[in-house]
């Protein structure tokens, strides 16, 4: 299987851990883009956030959720906490 | 000598019930009959195996076989499970790390890290009060080259090995292995389920025949279950720590609107 180039999946880990990064990559990539010189046809594929374009570049099924996450959270991609999938079930599993 | 009390091998997440009410219900009522399961167990300290999803360990650093030494772990929060924290055993997760190191595992000793979704869901359903020490051990399925279905059985042989023969009189060790079962995340194939095969899984580990599903290729399994059913090397794990037991299913549902086979098995010291 193909695996993208590390300058991708280093953008995705990097905006992972700054938010304040991540926060202006929602809003603004292209900056982002440059420093991590990701081509403009490598981020028309990113940014389509098809499985079928990330695949094709080789990005980490994992990689591909964050980096949807980080594209289309607001800004608060890098936060992971938040209302959740669990709600619906809480009360029970913490015995509440 | 310490004993492995039993062990449990489950899926590691939910997702909201919209639409699927019931058959939700019954995924939740296994994640509660595995609870009833542990406190029936009764156990001291609790191996809680499974993958991190690229939160800790990333490809910046492509650690495959891990364990937790801290005192205690706070977890990420991630998948909905809210942010707890939990004790761990660094007596025990280094006495361990030495004897896998003497038995040709090398495990990467982790101070620093907050688990993820794949450990904490599964901690708050074995233990929602955080009363019982914790070991995470990270089998990390989602690394570009995993480590071998044969290689995650036979390091639980040596955790039942290390178990009986350095561990104090009377210990009750539970081991859990966590993940899968069969799907595919963001890969072609997205969207199926292998129940067929996550049965196959089920069916081989609770007749004792976990090491001969170990033969499988990591290559294999992914073909046949998904990179999320990779998940399953965690299974092998926890079988390994009872060789040769035999198990019983505690439920298995084939949910698509999750995208993934959901399951549970107990895997008995007794039998």
């Amino acid at each position: 299987m193909t695996r993208a180039p590390y300058r991708i999946h280093k953008l995705i880990q990097d905006m992972m851990r700054d938010p304040a990064a991540a926060a202006r990559f929602a809003t603004d990539p292209q900056p982002i883009f440059d420093q991590y010189e990701i081509s403009p046809e490598e981020a028309a594929l990113l940014d389509s956030g098809s499985m079928e374009a990330m695949t094709g570049l080789g990005v980490h099924p994992n990689l591909q959720m964050k980096y949807l996450r980080l594209r289309h959270s607001g800004g608060d991609g890098a936060k992971l906490v938040g209302a959740g999938p669990l709600d619906a079930y809480l009360d029970r599993l913490l015995e509440r | 000598m310490g004993k492995v009390i039993g062990a449990i091998a489950m899926s590691h997440i939910m997702f909201p019930p919209d639409g699927i009410e019931e058959q939700a219900e019954r995924v939740l009522q296994g994640m509660l009959e595995i609870r009833r399961r542990v406190r029936a167990l009764n156990p001291d300290l609790i191996i809680l195996a499974g993958a991190d999803h690229l939160n800790n360990f990333t490809l910046a650093m492509q650690v495959t076989l891990a364990i937790g030494i801290a005192d205690s772990f706070e977890t990420l929060g991630d998948g909905g499970v809210p942010v707890s924290r939990f004790p761990g055993d660094r007596a025990f997760a280094e006495a361990f790390a030495r004897f896998a190191a003497h038995h040709d595992y090398e495990l990467v000793q982790v101070e620093e890290m907050r688990p993820d979704h794949g450990t904490a869901f599964p901690k708050l359903v074995l233990d929602p009060g955080n009363a019982i020490p914790t070991v995470p051990l990270y089998i990390n399925a989602a690394m570009p080259v995993p480590p071998s279905p044969r290689r995650c059985y036979r390091l639980g042989e040596v955790l039942h090995r290390f178990v009986e023969e350095e561990r104090p009189e009377g210990e009750r060790v539970l081991v859990v292995g966590t993940g899968g079962l069969s799907h595919w995340l963001r890969m072609p194939g997205e969207g199926q389920i292998a129940d067929a095969f996550d049965k196959e899984v089920i069916d081989a580990i609770i007749t004792g025949q976990a090491e001969k599903l170990a033969e499988l290729s990591s290559e294999e399994i992914v073909a046949a279950s998904g990179n999320g059913g990779l998940e399953m090397i965690a299974w092998l794990f926890a079988a390994g720590a009872l060789p040769g037991a035999r198990g019983e299913e505690i439920y298995y549902e084939a949910v698509p609107a999750w995208i993934t086979g959901m399951g549970a098995i107990e895997i008995r010291a007794d039998r």
